[in-house]
């Protein structure tokens, strides 16, 4: 089916919802709003056969668009003016439009795949209702979006971290978390037992320095 | 029976009865019996795997993998140690009986490696457990893995186990 063919269709089928739908390589993209992302996703599994939900992914865009530094010319001019720190925008407890959910959902009988995008809410914690009613699979999906990116995923039953450390405080993805983190382990041979204590490197830019464009 | 200089073991003709030193046999028996504790954490545990397997067998230097800490005499630190795993690792090696020795296996054991600058990984595991030898390489291939045993053996065939007045 023609792509255009197939964005026409789904605006058509979804007109009752705010929906903005785009291309994402040949595939439908759905940017929807947070109150209605529940009703929406019950449409594209009931009526649209999205049997599947494939992946959740988060997005902090805190420092979108501001890089280190430029990265065309870097060989010319060296290393050493890369090492810098990363420009961390001032934070204020609102997240607007700092990040997003993506869902990448399947329909089996339509061999066709489709990116649900939803902005988080601007309270702290940002806040994204859970799917997990609809597609079960979402369950271990969010609370590793939790747990990275602090995303609170409102009706979870059961939103626990699921990958870090025991008792790690932080959420290690968002761009305002420090690489290096704030804590590294090492055997106390006094205590027997294996210790935490601050951590004894610094942070360094971890941005390639060279990218180059496709047709150099 | 006997052993040479170099702890190698000689069939001799003649009388039944060997003269050699207590250490010497006693390393002889330790490194002809080295028994890892099964514990791999990522890629380096596939080339441990295969050092083990039909290919390079490990068996012939007496080296088989053992399901339990109590049964074992090395362990080799095969791949990233990660902080929520240091305290488990450190468990392990406290249940290992003497003599006990370490193999740090790959970048990522060594140093931190790849890893280096992450938030939770280790940056080496000699930050939890002393180690006795370490292989390059990401990953090490089971030749150099191997060559570590070795390695290992000759550094055990150097200790005196015997307390000398």
């Amino acid at each position: 089916m023609d792509n255009q063919r197939k964005i026409e269709i789904l605006e058509k089928k979804l007109e009752a919802y705010d929906i903005d739908v785009s291309l994402n390589q040949s595939n439908p993209e759905i940017k929807v709003n947070r109150e209605q992302l529940i009703e929406v996703s019950h449409a594209l599994k009931k009526n649209e056969a999205y049997e599947i939900l494939i992946d959740v992914i988060a997005v902090d865009y805190l420092t979108y668009g501001n890089a280190d530094w430029k990265t065309n010319d870097a060989t010319h001019t060296g290393y050493s003016r890369a090492v810098k720190p990363t420009i961390i925008p001032d934070i204020d407890d609102t997240f607007e439009d700092r990040f997003a959910v993506f869902y990448q959902l399947l329909s089996v009988t339509d061999n066709q795949r489709l990116t649900l995008k939803v902005f988080a809410s601007e309270s702290n914690p940002p806040t994204v209702p859970s799917l997990i009613d609809i597609w079960s699979s979402a369950d271990w999906f969010e609370r590793e979006a939790f747990d990275l990116m602090g995303i609170h995923f409102e009706g979870h039953p059961d939103l626990r971290r699921i990958l870090t450390d025991y008792g790690f405080i932080g959420h290690p993805f968002r761009k305002d978390f420090p690489t290096n983190g704030n804590l590294e382990v090492v055997y106390d041979e006094k205590k027997g037992e294996v210790v935490y204590q601050p951590v004894s490197i610094s942070t360094r830019p971890g941005v390639p320095r060279v990218i180059r464009n496709q047709n150099d | 029976m006997g052993l040479d200089a170099d702890n190698n073991l000689i069939d001799q003709q003649g009388p039944g009865f060997i003269i050699t030193s207590v250490d010497k046999l006693v390393n002889w028996a330790r490194t002809g019996s080295m028994w890892p504790v099964t514990f791999g954490l990522a890629c380096c545990a596939i080339e441990m795997m295969h050092a083990g397997a039909a290919r390079y067998d490990t068996d012939r230097f007496g080296v088989f993998f053992r399901p339990s800490p109590r049964q074992s005499d090395v362990m080799i630190v095969a791949g990233t140690l990660v902080n929520k795993m240091a305290p488990a690792l450190r468990k392990v090696y406290d249940q290992m009986a003497e003599p006990k020795w370490v193999i740090s296996m790959g970048s990522c054991a060594n140093g931190g490696g790849y890893y280096h600058h992450s938030y939770s990984v280790v940056r080496g595991c000699d930050q939890i457990l002393p180690v006795d030898i370490y292989v390059p390489g990401c990953p090490p291939t089971s030749e150099a893995l191997i060559n570590g045993i070795i390695e290992l053996q000759e550094k055990i065939k150097k200790e005196e186990s015997v307390a000398h007045g």
